[in-house]
């Protein structure tokens, strides 16, 4: 995977489905209509700087970038 | 009980303090002081910290194990625990019970949804604003600011257009419960003790009977409003209560309502005293989005929370022992320098983060209303340009209250700009 291209990652936990991550990158988020979460679209590649944005935006800090070593462990 | 930290320079439970609005010199001295003000224990309550600063506010908002919604009352004023039951909404309750009912309604406010309501809300945008400007004026919180929000809500909530304005009137009270003079124990023919309602309210009373009133006649004849969906859900295979419903609905027709309705009414007052950002929207609508949030921010129509911290921490350089009320004032940390350049000035130019904190430092409880907000504000702001409305207004009323930043009344007159002297 290039330097500029992370994997994304939401917790299913503390994520409250405003879908501010749907409006920024559609085509790696999605608001799940029964599970009422958002959901990773694909393998969840994403700009870095389109990432940290989103992640920022997120208003309950469920996004995150998913470590190498956690995708190793097939996170 | 933790150690006390300084108090703060004036009693913040105080109405009069927020008399003509935000009191921004006072919330800049207690966000330039070290750690958290201490208000001692009074009256209602058992004393408070208060977080003034957005980092803080935001810390507090997004760790609800600590802080929790559901322990203790989310207002200033301490309730007694077997009226805490009673008047819970979502707004009230941590997770994982939070969620449950959050999740009961989340899919309809998401930013791609509200998109739906959009012909909607723009007609009541064009109705109000077409009486307004036959009457060359009048006041802009009767004719434009109240009926939009609650139109929409109502819509959302299948509440039928003749009873709009009775809710309007409720929710007006529930605030006045925050004020020096709230209503009469028994108005609306309350028999409800005042301890179990909502904002201590007999208005709250009405409002539930209005709901169980709303929830029979939809049981009938169920539509594809938010209400009927409550009816029919179930949450661990049971369905909502009666209680549980009313709570519900008395929570989305005062949530969706006195907060829009005060933006909307600030909104009028930006548009005379920053009209070059206003100029700059109106040459440019890619920054309408931009422009609704600033008069968010600028506004701050809730002033602020309370939690209950549940064990033992340290926020801002303060310790804090569990038990203790920390209050977040959004409507200072929303003008915190240390996240916002230049904190006073009203600009359309901000960068998208960080967030303000108008709808909640983040976390679970944050607005659930947002977006749909956003779209009103927009909406409004949008077809005001299109007709190229200029309002000027006299003295605004302000709501007395400690806790939001509400306009009673606005008197405004309208004229169009000499380029839009034809009906659109
Ligand atoms: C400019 C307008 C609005 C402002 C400033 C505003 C502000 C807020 C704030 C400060 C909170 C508490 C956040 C927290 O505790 O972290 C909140 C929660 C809430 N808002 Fe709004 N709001 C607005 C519009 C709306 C609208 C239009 C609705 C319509 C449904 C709405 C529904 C709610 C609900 C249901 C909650 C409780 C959410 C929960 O506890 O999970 N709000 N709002
Ligand atoms: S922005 Fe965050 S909270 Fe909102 S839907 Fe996306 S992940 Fe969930």
């Amino acid at each position: 995977m290039s330097e500029d291209v992370v994997r994304m990652q939401v917790n299913p936990e503390t994520c409250i489905a405003g879908g501010q991550c749907e409006l920024l990158a559609p085509d790696v988020f999605e608001i799940d209509d029964d599970e009422v979460i958002a959901v990773v679209q694909g393998d969840g590649r994403l700009d870095r700087k389109v990432a940290l944005e989103v992640i920022d935006r997120c208003p309950s800090g469920a996004i995150s970038i998913v470590e190498p070593d956690e995708a190793a462990g097939g996170g | 009980m933790a150690a006390e930290g300084p108090p703060p320079p004036v009693d913040l439970r105080d109405p009069a303090v927020f008399a003509q609005g935000i009191p921004h010199d006072l919330f800049a001295e207690l966000r330039a002081t070290p750690g958290l003000h201490w208000s001692p224990q009074h009256d209602g309550d058992r004393g408070f910290w208060s977080v003034t600063r957005l980092a803080e506010v935001v810390e507090v908002s997004r760790d609800p194990a600590t802080y929790s919604s559901e322990v203790g009352h989310i207002q200033m004023y301490d309730i007694e625990e077997d009226c805490l039951a009673a008047r819970a909404s979502m707004i009230d309750l941590d997770p994982p019970v939070h969620t449950r009912l959050r999740r009961l309604v989340s899919s309809a406010f998401t930013p791609r949804h509200v998109q739906g309501y959009r012909e909607a809300i723009r007609r009541r945008v064009r109705a109000t604003l077409d009486r307004l400007e036959v009457d060359g004026g009048g006041d802009w919180v009767d004719l434009v600011a109240a009926p939009i929000p609650i139109g929409v809500i109502c819509d959302l909530m299948g509440v039928p257009e003749a009873d709009h304005g009775y809710l309007i009137e409720l929710s007006d009270h529930l605030v006045a419960g925050t004020s020096s003079e709230p209503l009469p124990a028994d108005a609306y023919g309350n028999t409800t003790d005042l301890r179990l309602l909502p904002f201590n309210s007999p208005a709250a009373s009405a409002m539930s009977a209005y709901a169980d009133a709303h929830a029979a006649r939809l049981r009938e004849r169920p539509g594809d409003d938010l209400s009927s969906q409550l009816l029919a859900a179930e949450i661990d295979g049971e369905a909502l209560s009666p209680e549980e419903f009313a709570n519900f609905f008395r929570l989305m027709i005062f949530a969706g309502n006195e907060t829009t309705r005060s933006a909307m009414s600030h909104l009028a007052m930006h548009a005379r005293a920053f009209p070059d950002a206003f100029g700059a929207v109106a040459a440019d609508r890619e920054l309408l989005g931009a422009l609704a949030e600033e008069i968010v921010r600028y506004s701050s129509p809730i002033l602020y929370f309370r939690r209950t911290v549940t064990r033992a921490t340290e926020l801002g350089g303060t310790t804090l022992a569990a038990g203790d009320k920390v209050v977040m004032w959004y409507a200072s940390a929303n003008f915190d320098d240390a996240a916002f350049d230049a904190p006073l000035e009203f600009r359309v130019d901000r960068p998208p983060t960080p967030i303000h904190s108008a709808f909640g430092g983040g976390g679970a409880h944050f607005c659930l209303g947002a977006s749909l907000a956003r779209l009103e504000l927009v909406e409004l702001l949008d077809e005001m340009f299109d007709r190229g409305l200029e309002l000027d207004h006299g003295t605004p009323t302000h709501v007395d209250s400690n806790f939001v930043n509400g306009i009673e009344h606005l008197p405004v007159t309208v004229t169009r700009s000499s380029d839009h002297r034809s009906t659109p």
